[in-house]
């Protein structure tokens, strides 16, 4: 059935298929504006229009709401509060509710058109009448809600994702109860009377529905197009790199509390604006308008269109909210039409429209458990790799044809680039680590040996920020670190692979690589919508800069470039770890066994290409269990045993080492060993 | 629902300023523990949950609500309506031992249906997928509540006889008192049944490490159910509880009491079964001294707002956090 239909689709799409992807988008967004801008005069009913202009307010709060969970996987449960603020926002400024007395500190306002100065109802003063512009109204209130959208975001920083959803859902409970309570400002319960309609040039929109609409249908199409140059650019990245896995982002560079922020608050300034918008359009304001059920009404449509995919958040919104207003009556009204025509009663009195909340419920439900997706996913399948692209080349003796400038290039001295000194790390009771002393010179390779538990894994951690150490110190390059955070660490120029993989999972190679040179990359918010030059060229740059990365092994990841992660092999996973980490060009690479779970192959062919990396002046720190590759590799090896050094030295010296030994194998087993060279120790 | 707690407020005269406080102090107490003894047990059904699956499980809520209108059903069945027929003794116990027997066996039966049917199904799925699907169930068990009872708040039938004493200048009455020693017997036995039978251990072991349990023969599946059905039955009870107490009940009960009851949880180190029924006591100890000594508007504000500060100050909770070993 599935088959059919789906080869029914491509014999229809068929003559479309000929014109050029990016043609053929163009062709569907033309289409699509053109469709919205003709719908009033080609559907001449107020009531629909005026359906369609709510429709396109919630698909604006949807596009905010789906920042910050589709982008950044915030949940928030309490989105509706910035549409409450901003709804307020300009209701306050523009109703008779505050009516402060005349004084010449109003002067100003008035000569901006702010104010109007108005006869007091008693006495014989003047009293001030708010009359913002609601054009001024939107920036103003996109900005006054993304400020508590950093002031909700805050606290929640280091919660864990479910406490976060509650928290925000607590501020989303506040925020009305705020507004009920404070009836000065707010009039309460009754909510604001009297908002002025927005006027252009003089003339006031009044009831019309359609001027509403085409503002509507403008301020979509403005948040898809921020919403999709930010989903396409570093900012972007940064977010899906948290949203995939906080502690990688963070290492990858990614200031992980600066972007949460900014996702906050660009959601949070989308709602905002969608406020001024909503109480312009029915001239009141109440508490009711924004509580919990808002909230999740626009999670709803979140979920329902795909979460953190653009159009589809547009269209789940466009669907449930006409759903509501729109299609539920008509289907009531034709089960009326029914109900008379089989004289049944009860299908003349049956009323679907207050069921659309058990509907949202069904649609939560359904969706999740039997389409994630929604209903356009945010990624889309990539073609299959052709065989010729599949079948991998092995290669021998790393590589010599590439020059990736502007990766190490350190020359080999006998200076410290990585100093560590009397390094204590202690969880609770347990000492991981215990006065580590470790050099690694500029340009050399050291590699960390000891058994499962002896506190490796802890000495990357502290140098990479992700564990406080308690006592010592940690100099790169002369330089302090010890007590920065891990995205600046990475930044001095410090980059990492994790033992247990900490790869981006839903993201495509090239975007987990490009996700590594967040810190050497400088787009900013506003370089990132209006895309300058200089920002298109710096793209460019990055991406090619991954190709070249991706180059250092031979054909297995270059044809792979745009595959989602996920899908791919383990091994082929460990490469893009060092390739994200590479992409950063760090001064020195921390590998965490980074030859785990590959055949001896393999492992020989990335023990090579890591001596070519070294070859190119990159300084390299590895754990490794298998002492060949510890052999061709490393210059010094360290073995730690019980969060100790226990010995260090040349790799054939420290293999002789009967302590080491004994760590290893306990003391019975040293006479047996004494031969064997290259086994595996682990 | 939040005007009954500052009800007995009596007015406060200059002469008698001292007696009048410590007398408002004690009536809000009784108020508070009553409440508290409410969210308690509702607060137990999350940290079941919790501490089991780190889900918040938003269907809760509205499990609750449902248990006060089954309950009201059975005592209607029972022939009881309004607050005219008055039972003593063995009537009455008998009616009350029913209806928290059913009430019980049919929201705990419904918290099994849920997690069978919609969470189970999601319980390896990364993100948020599992919160949000309780979230639409929570939102179905509304609606359906809604569309067939309607929106008007329904008078709960109240057959208990009334008693009062006078201590000082609080009054206490014979339903609070019954209040306290069910909710108390309730949590009781589900201490015992935690801490001492062989499902209570299982629970105990899955929370811990839900991988190392089912390694260990323990039936993992079932502990969930468990934890399901138990923490479902409790809320049930908490729905009969709120009727008696308020003698109404109503479609929208879920939210407001169900996000109380959390705090409660969190407050206590969620996963952590006397921390709930502490952190429960607690909630309802400040609500009916925030609605006396502040005001009732801003009851829901204070609540969220110390939601909020132990989440972001002690995530642990108050008495430490039992939550699974995830790295």
């Amino acid at each position: 059935m599935n088959a059919t239909a789906s080869a029914a689709v491509s014999v229809l799409a068929r003559p479309f298929a000929r014109i050029p992807e990016a043609k053929r988008r163009r062709l569907g967004l033309l289409l699509l504006t053109a469709a919205a801008l003709a719908f009033p005069f080609l559907h001449d009913n107020d009531a629909d229009v005026d359906s369609m202009a709510n429709a396109a307010a919630y698909a604006t709060l949807a596009l905010g709401l789906n920042i910050v969970v589709g982008f950044a996987g915030l949940l928030d449960l309490g989105y509706a509060a910035f549409f409450a603020i901003g709804a307020y926002t300009y209701g306050i400024l523009t109703a008779f509710q505050l009516q402060p007395e005349w004084s010449a500190f109003w002067e100003p306002f008035h000569f901006l058109g702010l104010v109007a100065k108005m006869p007091a109802e008693t006495g014989d003063g003047s009293v001030v009448h708010f009359t913002l512009s609601f054009w001024l109204g939107l920036p103003l209130a996109a900005g006054l809600a993304a400020f508590f959208g950093i002031l909700f975001g805050a606290p929640t920083l280091r919660l864990r994702g479910d406490y976060l959803a509650i928290v925000t859902l607590g501020f989303g409970e506040i925020v009305p109860i705020v507004v009920r309570n404070w009836s000065d400002l707010t009039n309460g319960a009754a909510g604001l009377n009297g908002v002025a309609a927005p006027r252009l040039f003089g003339w006031s929109f009044g009831v019309d529905a359609r001027p509403y609409y085409y503002v509507a249908i403008g301020m979509v199409a403005l948040l898809v197009f921020v919403s999709i140059r930010l989903r396409d650019s570093r900012i972007g990245r940064a977010w899906m790199a948290i949203r995939e896995d906080e502690i990688a982002a963070g290492t990858m560079g990614v200031d992980r509390t600066k972007f949460k922020l900014l996702a906050f608050a660009i959601g949070a300034a989308f709602g905002g604006m969608t406020g001024v918008f909503y109480v312009a359009k029915l001239q009141t304001a109440t508490p009711e308008m924004f509580g919990f059920p808002v909230s999740v009404m626009i999670l709803v449509m979140i979920v329902f269109g795909g979460i953190g995919s653009v159009w589809g958040v547009v269209l789940g919104a466009f669907i449930l909210q006409l759903l509501q207003s729109w299609w539920l009556q008509d289907l009531s009204e034709w089960l009326h039409a029914l109900g008379r025509l089989v004289d049944s009663s009860m299908l003349q009195h049956i009323d679907l429209v207050p069921s659309i909340e058990l509907i949202f419920g069904l649609i939560l439900v359904c969706m999740m458990l039997f389409r994630r997706q929604g209903l356009i996913p945010a990624t889309r399948p990539q073609p299959p790799l052709t065989f010729d692209q599949q079948h991998a080349e092995i290669r021998r003796g790393g590589f010599t044809d590439l020059k990736l400038a502007g990766l190490g290039g350190d020359v080999r001295t006998g200076a410290a680039a990585l100093e560590v000194k009397g390094l204590t790390v202690r969880f609770g009771g347990l000492t991981a680590l215990d006065g580590i002393d470790l050099v690694v010179p500029t340009g050399g390779v050291v590699a960390v040996i000891g058994p499962n538990g002896s506190g490796k894994s802890t000495l990357f951690n502290a140098i990479t920020g992700l564990v406080p150490a308690e006592e010592g110190s940690i100099r790169f390059h002369g330089e302090e670190i010890l007590g920065l955070p891990d995205y600046q660490i990475l930044a001095k120029g410090i980059a990492r692979t994790f033992q247990n993989l900490r790869l981006f999972a839903n993201l495509t190679v090239m975007e987990n690589a490009l996700i590594g040179q967040h810190a050497r990359l400088r787009t900013g918010t506003l370089a990132a919508i209006f895309r300058p030059p200089g920002t298109k060229a710096e793209e460019i740059r990055a991406r090619e800069w991954a190709m070249e990365v991706f180059a250092i092994f031979g054909n297995r990841l270059v044809p792979r470039a745009a595959q989602m992660v996920s899908g791919l092999s383990y091994a082929n996973r460990r490469r893009i770890e060092i390739a994200r980490a590479l992409a950063s060009r760090p001064r020195i690479l921390l590998l965490d066994e980074p030859t785990a779970g590959m055949n001896p192959a393999e492992t020989l062919e990335l023990a090579e290409q890591i001596k070519s990396l070294n070859g190119l002046g990159l300084t390299v720190l590895l754990i490794e269990h298998k002492l060949d590759v510890v052999t061709t590799l490393a210059d010094t090896v360290y073995v730690l045993d019980h969060g100790e050094v226990i010995a260090h030295g040349k790799p054939d010296e420290v293999r002789r080492d009967e302590e080491v030994l004994r760590a290893y194998l306990g003391r019975n087993a040293q006479a047996s060993m004494a031969g064997v060279g290259t086994a595996h120790v682990a | 629902m939040h005007d009954d707690a500052s009800h007995n407020a009596a007015p406060a005269s200059r002469w008698h300023d001292a007696v009048t406080t410590f007398d408002l102090l004690l009536q809000q107490t009784i108020n508070g523990l009553s409440l508290g003894a409410m969210y308690a047990l509702l607060a137990l059904g999350f940290t079941l949950v919790y501490g089991i699956l780190e889900l918040i499980n938003f269907s809760h809520f509205n499990v609750f609500m449902v248990g006060s209108f089954v309950a009201l059903f059975v005592l209607q069945g029972f022939g009881l309506s309004g607050q005219e027929v008055i039972l003593t003794g063995l009537p009455l116990a008998g009616v009350l031992l029913a209806t928290f027997l059913i009430t019980m066996a049919f929201c705990g039966g419904l918290g099994v249906v849920v997690e069978r049917i919609t969470l189970r199904p999601l319980r390896n799925v990364k993100g948020p997928a599992a919160m949000i699907t309780s979230i639409g169930v929570s939102y179905i068990l509304f609606n359906v509540i809604l569309l067939t009872v309607g929106a008007d708040s329904k008078n709960f039938p109240n057959p208990l006889p009334t008693i009062r004493w006078q201590i000082g200048g609080a009054t206490l009455d014979f339903r609070v008192v019954l209040i306290w020693a069910i909710a108390l017997l309730l949590m009781g036995i589900l201490y015992m049944f935690v801490q001492r039978s062989r499902m209570g251990k299982a629970m105990r072991a899955t929370a811990q490490d839900a991988e190392a349990a089912r390694m260990m023969g323990v039936e993992v599946d079932k502990v969930i159910m468990m934890a399901f059905f138990l923490g479902s039955a409790l809320a049930g009870a908490g729905g009969l509880i709120f009727g008696l107490y308020y003698n109404f009940t109503s479609f929208i009960i879920g939210f407001t009491a169900g996000l109380r009851a959390f705090t409660a949880a969190v407050l206590g180190g969620i996963g952590n079964v006397p921390g709930a029924m502490v952190g429960g006591v607690l909630i309802g100890l400040i609500e009916a001294m925030g609605g006396q000594f502040i005001a009732t508007a801003w009851t829901d504000v204070i609540i969220f707002s110390i939601l909020v500060l132990v989440l972001v100050f002690k995530p642990a909770g108050l008495f430490g956090r039992i939550a699974p070993n995830k790295s």
